[in-house]
């Protein structure tokens, strides 16, 4: 895999320590990194970076973040873990987590940027469309899950520009409810739709970025823990449950490997909507 | 080539090579044959006694659908005109007056900016109000949205405030403003319940410089997916109702800040190809007459 020309789609991110096995010098920055899915990427993603590279975790969590920081810091001392304590339901948040990018982009001789839009909520599950008369409740649920991921992609590229040798790849932590609806899940599904759409006009105006869609599959999370638990639709609910019982549920590790693979071989179309099943 | 243009004429004649059938305002039309308006101007069947519901009612395609819907509608029905305007609200109500003269057509305005949190709350307060006309049929159409600065990429959308700003008009207060409907007027033996959202093509195509209005649509389109699945007796659609000749069309013609879109939509407005609003409303109102289309769909003007 040779080092990104910054242009054209499958310039791909740096050759690092081997063609096709890492991001070489990295600027990684993960959103909703403290748990979940978020988590186990960035401690999948460490040992795929060059030394001199620098991760920024952003959760609401602090103590959850400086964590994962102290396990990173253990097995890859030569990256640079940032912990970025911010509600990015919130501009001060948002700005937060630009302002840290942007003191990060400094290091020189980056090859790879890779911004992970992770950070979600699953919104009031166990209401259906019917009971969200409050406007309020709306705004700020699509304020975190599609705002924030428009407003923090922005920022976060407007600090690290495009150049010769620099591969720029915005990944989008989709989902299946993103192009099929399921009941109860109106926010979810409203948002997940509205961000792949947001990530495939992006992609129509950035030809020089990699911009992926990826649905993870039902994973073994906090998040899947309430969607069995608290969906208002009897059905989806037992779904969920028997999928949990029957160990059918997907371990964060297991989607984060395919993921890896998807973004090394850097092969996909920018824009694309990618799901761990299709693969 | 990710033009408007191509696109709609794309479905356009895909669907004619289909149907061998080909639009009525294409060169070499029969002058016999008659247009989807003459159809629906001698077209018998009506929306019921209905409560009737327009959000942004005032000019474009709500204005048009306000006169199309109120000849459709049974005596005692009750036409809900909403927009953030009160003179040209009043004014419109004026003119659908006299144009139903006889026929008892109870015409409201209700001036609301569905962008505020108010402006849904004093819509749904209005509608609830009209719990005691009983109507046999309560027909929303989410017409109100908006643009957005088209001018810029999404790469400049960096202040949440305004994205914020944007989707609570657009997405936020569709959904609350639907609910509060329903919730006015609840599931009963004898009532037909419809939503319209109106849609667009930009809900399943991305568009460069268009970032909020597709994915403002996009989640529209889920939205009331999600709903026509949770509640099997109201009848919901996502009409895309093709590209029309009203402000909305001017301001992407100048605005585009996509230099190809901006053209296509030049183009579109200097070959007569943008359709007015009356055409694409019959089509509509069409489809609410026939009322087999599957709840939850997304049909668009040139498919049908």
């Amino acid at each position: 895999m040779s080092a990104g020309s910054g242009s054209g789609s499958g310039s791909g991110p740096g050759s690092g320590s081997g063609p096709g096995s890492g991001f070489g010098k990295a600027l990684v920055i993960i959103t909703g990194a403290s748990r979940g899915f978020g988590r186990a990427l960035a401690l999948s993603v460490a040992p795929r970076l060059s030394a001199g590279s620098v991760l920024v975790l952003s959760a609401r969590s602090e103590d959850r973040l400086l964590e994962l920081k102290r396990d990173l810091g253990r097995g890859h001392p030569g990256i640079t873990v940032r912990c970025v304590a911010a509600d990015l339901g919130c501009k001060a948040g948002v700005d937060r987590l630009i302002t840290e990018t942007r003191d990060s982009a400094t290091e020189p001789g980056i090859q790879t940027l890779l911004l992970v839009n992770n950070a979600a909520s699953l919104g009031d599950v166990s209401r259906r469309c019917r009971d969200f008369t409050d406007v309020c409740e709306v705004d700020s649920y699509l304020s975190l899950n599609v705002s924030s991921a428009l407003c923090v992609t922005a920022g976060v590229l407007r600090s690290v520009p495009g150049r010769p040798g620099l591969s720029r790849v915005v990944l989008n932590i989709s989902s299946l409810c993103a192009l099929r609806p399921f009941p109860s899940w109106v926010l979810y599904c409203s948002g997940k739709a509205a961000r792949d759409m947001m990530f495939r006009v992006l992609a129509e105006e950035e030809p020089d970025l990699r911009v992926l869609n990826y649905a993870p599959g039902p994973l073994d999370t906090d998040m899947q823990l309430q969607a069995r638990s608290s969906s208002a639709d009897d059905a989806l609910r037992n779904t969920f449950s028997v999928m949990h019982a029957n160990g059918q549920l997907l371990t964060c590790d297991q989607s984060v490997s395919k993921l890896m693979t998807v973004l090394l071989e850097d092969t996909y179309p920018s824009g694309a909507h990618l799901d761990y099943y299709d693969l | 080539m990710h033009s408007f243009l191509s696109e709609s004429l794309h479905i356009k004649r895909s669907v004619s090579e289909f149907l061998h059938h080909s639009s009525p305002r294409l060169p070499g039309f029969s002058p016999e044959r008659p247009t989807m308006e003459d159809l629906i101007s001698r077209e018998p069947r009506d929306l019921g006694r209905a409560l009737c519901i327009i959000t942004g009612a005032s000019k474009g395609y709500g204005r048009a659908l306000a006169f199309q819907l109120s000849c459709r509608l049974k005596p005692r029905s009750v036409l809900v005109l909403v927009a953030r305007t009160k003179a040209q609200l009043n004014e419109l109500k004026e003119d659908i007056v006299s144009l139903c003269g006889q026929k008892k057509l109870d015409v409201r305005c209700v001036q609301a900016d569905l962008e505020e949190t108010e402006g849904v709350e004093k819509t749904v307060q209005a509608i609830k109000e009209m719990n005691s006309t009983e109507p046999d049929h309560v027909l929303l159409i989410n017409n109100a949205a908006s643009l957005g600065d088209v001018s810029r990429f999404a790469l400049s959308f960096t202040d949440p405030a305004e994205v914020n700003r944007y989707l609570s008009l657009n997405v936020s207060g569709a959904l609350s403003l639907t609910a509060g409907v329903l919730q006015a007027f609840p599931r009963r033996l004898g009532l037909r319940r419809t939503v319209v959202n109106i849609s667009s093509l930009c809900a399943l195509k991305p568009f460069p410089s268009w970032v909020l209005y597709c994915t403002g649509k996009a989640a529209r389109d889920m939205m009331f997916r999600v709903l026509a699945e949770e509640e099997p007796d109201v009848r919901v659609l996502s009409y895309a109702p093709g590209p029309l000749d009203t402000d909305m069309q001017l301001q992407a013609r100048r605005f585009s800040g996509d230099l190809e879109l901006r053209r296509s939509f030049s183009s579109m407005f200097s070959e007569q190809q943008l359709l007015s609003c009356e055409e694409s409303g019959s089509k509509l109102i069409k489809l609410l007459l026939d009322d087999d289309f599957p709840s939850g769909a997304h049909l668009d003007f040139y498919e049908l």
